[in-house]
């Protein structure tokens, strides 16, 4: 008998799934480990601007100001967004309004989960889970749409690439790798199944891209394979509801209403700023030497990631290495799995000929990637080195694109030399 | 409660229990590591029978001495090929003659070296000793290597070292967990899989560094223009290889130690074993002397494999990935297979596996960077049938290593993918030229043997 239950245990079955009894479940209210990560960042809300206001609705107002605009220790970067619009406006080099509205596309990514994760309160678990799905990585989608109607492909698709490997390997990695040197004495262990299974959908994503690719080599003519994507698509929505746990409850700090409308202006700010993004990119390339590839890649992610970053770092550096890996994988999935189809379903409904054909190079990183992460959680613990090889294979795959010319380079030195 | 959760906790994530009661027995001696004690098995007893008429002291310590050195191991048989090969030399015999000579003789010289590393470990504690081990472990394939770079023979150097990966992954540990396997029928063969696990990450990473520059030189065409880019990104590449195996090194030596903690053998006989038996200068003297007799031979190798290769109508690269490496890792092959007859996976696991490591990510990012101050073009761009082979070894490794417990089928398995990629290797004769396009401007006359008379 009792071999018997050490053999389901080893196939990964629990007996009795005592680790609820640590974190109290809660699925009432949607708040995903993401969202429990980018709040590690924010400060307790504490309204002392308004203490001296007498009027009531003005106190509100205030105190509504305060908790969406000052609520996070990202707010430093709150002067980059009139900044951006000012140097369009005047017409500042144009590296410059590249470099505004990264910072202040870093800013407004933190504060769109913020307010999901408020409206979430009041819609209730899967429409929460399904606003999260979607809002989770709106930055990237914004990214992408803009790129997809300046009829940018090849910088929607090193953006979006960037995106999941900088969540896969660089997030991960250094989550790992942090974790793993402030518990040197301690073994860090964390859930494999939902690892499993996010390694699982991500192997898929692979496989979508090997396709049209391997086609391509074949002989055929690219074929999009958007209807495997669509299903899979609905299966990463699902998914995502379904691995929920919550740990606390809270109260909304925004009311309905006034986060649902600050949600619209952010988003919109949003897709202003990555119009400029978009469209100054090859000038901030040209004038900094960077390849446009290697900015799209590496540079982009980077920031538009960053809140969900040091988050991240600062779980793996408590040993609560489930919410880590369920931001980095989560994410990633979710880029794969759901904002490079619904990519190319828009592109399909615009007219725009886009693929799923990522070129040879990135296809194979991005395989290795997955296969690399995927043998890197498979056995439920970790430690430093594997944090340190992941951190490395992203290195490597960034010199790579440092140095490798692209055809969307090429493209650009053409254009430059036309000049 | 909290017990049984811990136990359970520890069941799940493939931590046995068996290790844990091995830690009563075990002697913490951490200048043993897997790859001497394999290499240890194919020793004699010191039985000094020779000596005990000869009445001088320091004539009965030189021949003592002689004999632990000389005599000390099963493969001294092979002692005799050094000398004719010098002779061959001299008299200049047949070139496949020379060849042949020197294979033979660096067979023995491999083990005697790591039986001096063994030695020297023992003055100068476990740690210096882990990591003269680390470095030093695979000195025949490193000095190769060299010699390789230095008469400019870049495709000798790539295929011997890959070679020795995938003869470490495959052949060795396939043979290992097939004898294992069939003499262990009976009982559940298991080790402990965090071995594994950071080697197999470690190797995923050089596959990665290797995978990037062949990539590159297909995505781009096969224009010139991009070489010096391949270059670069190898040369980069080969620093951060580096950097990940002192990462490396740290961890085994330093703060995750009790993982590699290999299991001692409980026999009495080993306890004699504990000290040294020739003493620290003597050691390192006769390691000189052997490290100069090993450059003697592999650069005898080196020039004489086309010779070799034309005249038994096989291609270099044949002899390159599969015959220099059975030749230069015999001790440790035998040595791993004896540990797995007698359940002790982790032993031979380390051996194979730990070898593996080393060579990918220390001893090639270490020729790149060799050959980049010699002025030498060397990439990581191995070709496509190479790199593909490579990459289809580690993950079949990775895979089959993953759960923690062995049966003699995963052997067969292993066995039976080297045996296809050696046959892969023997019908092709495709010209060099073809192969080594990445390197700029370097030309070297075809391996097939049609060409020359």
């Amino acid at each position: 008998m009792a071999s018997n239950q050490e053999c389901l245990l080893e196939n990964g079955n629990p007996i009795n799934d005592t680790r609820e009894e640590e974190e109290e479940v809660n699925h009432h209210h949607g708040r995903t480990a993401r969202q429990m990560s980018a709040s590690s960042l924010r400060r307790k809300s504490d309204p002392s601007l308004a203490n001296g206001v007498q009027n009531r609705h003005l106190k509100q107002l205030l105190v509504n100001l305060q908790v969406v605009l000052f609520g996070t220790k990202l707010s430093v970067l709150l002067p980059t967004i009139p900044l951006s619009i000012i140097a369009v406006c005047y017409g500042f080099g144009k590296p410059w309004i590249f470099a505004l509205s990264l910072l202040a596309i870093t800013l407004l990514a933190e504060r769109i989960s913020f307010l999901t994760e408020q409206i979430s309160y009041y819609t209730g678990p899967t429409v929460g889970g399904l606003l999260n799905a979607t809002f989770g990585n709106a930055t990237e989608l914004i990214i992408a749409i803009s790129a997809l109607s300046q009829n940018n492909i090849a910088l929607l698709k090193y953006s979006l690439l960037g995106s999941v490997l900088s969540n896969l390997l660089l997030v991960l990695g250094t989550s790992l790798f942090c974790g793993g040197l402030a518990n040197l004495r301690g073994e860090q262990k964390f859930d494999r199944r939902q690892a499993n299974v996010n390694s699982l959908l991500l192997l898929l994503g692979t496989f979508c891209h090997m396709l049209p690719m391997l086609l391509r080599y074949a002989g055929d003519s690219a074929v999009a394979v958007d209807q495997t994507l669509q299903i899979s698509r609905a299966f990463s929505i699902v998914s995502e509801v379904d691995g929920d746990e919550d740990v606390q409850e809270d109260v909304a700090e925004v009311g309905f209403w006034s986060g649902f409308s600050w949600l619209f202006v952010v988003t919109t700010i949003t897709a202003l700023l990555s119009e400029y993004v978009v469209g100054t990119i090859e000038d901030a390339s040209r004038s900094w030497g960077l390849s446009v590839s290697f900015l799209s890649l590496i540079l982009v992610p980077i920031l538009g990631n960053a809140a969900e970053h040091a988050g991240s770092i600062i779980f793996a550096l408590k040993n609560k290495l489930d919410i880590s890996l369920a931001v980095s994988l989560g994410s990633a999935t979710q880029i794969a799995m759901f904002v490079v189809p619904c990519c190319a379903v828009v592109g399909w409904i615009m007219g725009v000929n886009m693929d799923l054909n990522f070129n040879l190079i990135e296809t194979v990183s991005f395989a290795l990637a997955v296969i690399t992460a995927a043998f890197a959680l498979q056995d439920g613990t970790s430690h430093y080195v594997k944090g340190l090889v992941l951190i490395l294979c992203y290195i490597v795959i960034g010199i790579c694109f440092f140095v490798y010319e692209t055809p969307l380079d090429r493209r650009e030195r053409k254009v430059k030399r036309g000049v | 409660m909290e017990e049984s959760q811990e136990a359970l906790n520890n069941i799940e994530n493939g931590i046995s229990n068996y290790n844990k009661g091995l830690g009563n027995n075990k002697e913490i001696n951490g200048s043993k590591t897997p790859q001497n004690l394999s290499a240890s098995i194919v020793r004699k007893k010191s039985d000094p029978i020779l000596v005990s008429n000869v009445r001088f002291q320091m004539l009965r310590n030189i021949l003592n001495n002689l004999h632990e050195v000389v005599l000390g191991t099963k493969l001294a048989v092979l002692f005799p090929a050094i000398p004719l090969a010098i002779l061959a030399d001299f008299y200049h015999f047949g070139r496949p003659w020379i060849f042949a000579l020197s294979l033979l003789g660096l067979t023995p010289l491999a083990e005697r070296v790591s039986f001096l590393t063994e030695q020297i470990a023992y003055f100068t504690g476990p740690t210096v000793g882990g990591l003269l081990n680390a470095t030093c472990g695979n000195a025949t394939e490193m000095i190769i290597a060299f010699f390789a770079l230095r008469q400019n023979k870049i495709h000798v150097v790539k295929y011997s070292l890959l070679g020795s990966i995938l003869s470490n992954l495959l052949l060795v540990l396939g043979t290992s967990l097939l004898f294992g396997g069939l003499a262990n029928l009976k009982k559940e063969q298991r080790y402990d899989r965090k071995q594994a696990d950071v080697n197999s990450l470690l190797l995923l990473l050089g596959l990665l560094c290797h995978m990037l520059p062949l990539m590159f030189r297909y995505a781009s065409g096969l224009g010139n223009p991009f070489a010096i880019d391949t270059l670069q990104l190898s040369r980069t590449s080969s620093i951060f290889m580096i950097i990940a195996y002192v990462a490396y090194i740290f961890f085994q030596l330093k703060t995750h130690r009790q993982l590699f903690e290999s299991q001692e053998e409980d026999e009495d006989e080993d306890k004699d074993g504990e000290k040294a038996v020739i003493g620290f200068w003597s050691a390192f003297s006769w390691l000189v002397g052997m490290t100069i007799i090993i450059a003697l031979l592999s650069e005898y190798v080196v020039g004489t494999i086309e010779a070799a290769s034309n005249s038994w109508g096989i291609s270099v690269n044949f002899i390159s990935i599969i015959l220099l490496p059975i030749v230069g890792n015999a001790a440790e092959h035998a040595g791993s297979i004896i540990f797995a007859l007698k359940n002790k996976l982790d032993i031979s696991l380390g051996v194979a596996l730990g070898s593996a490591s080393q060579i990918s990510m220390f001893v090639v990012p270490l020729s790149v960077i060799v050959a980049w101050i010699m002025g030498i073009q060397m990439d990581l761009d191995f070709s496509l049938l190479e790199t593909g082979s490579l990459a289809f070894t580690i993950i079949i490794t990775a895979f089959t290593l993953q759960d923690g417990t062995s049966h003699y089928m995963k052997g067969v398995i292993l066995f039976l993918c080297y045996v296809v990629i050696a046959a892969c290797f023997f019908v092709d004769k495709i010209p060099m030229n073809e192969t080594i396009v990445g390197n700029l401007g370097t030309v070297n006359e075809p391996s097939s043997g049609i060409l020359f008379a």
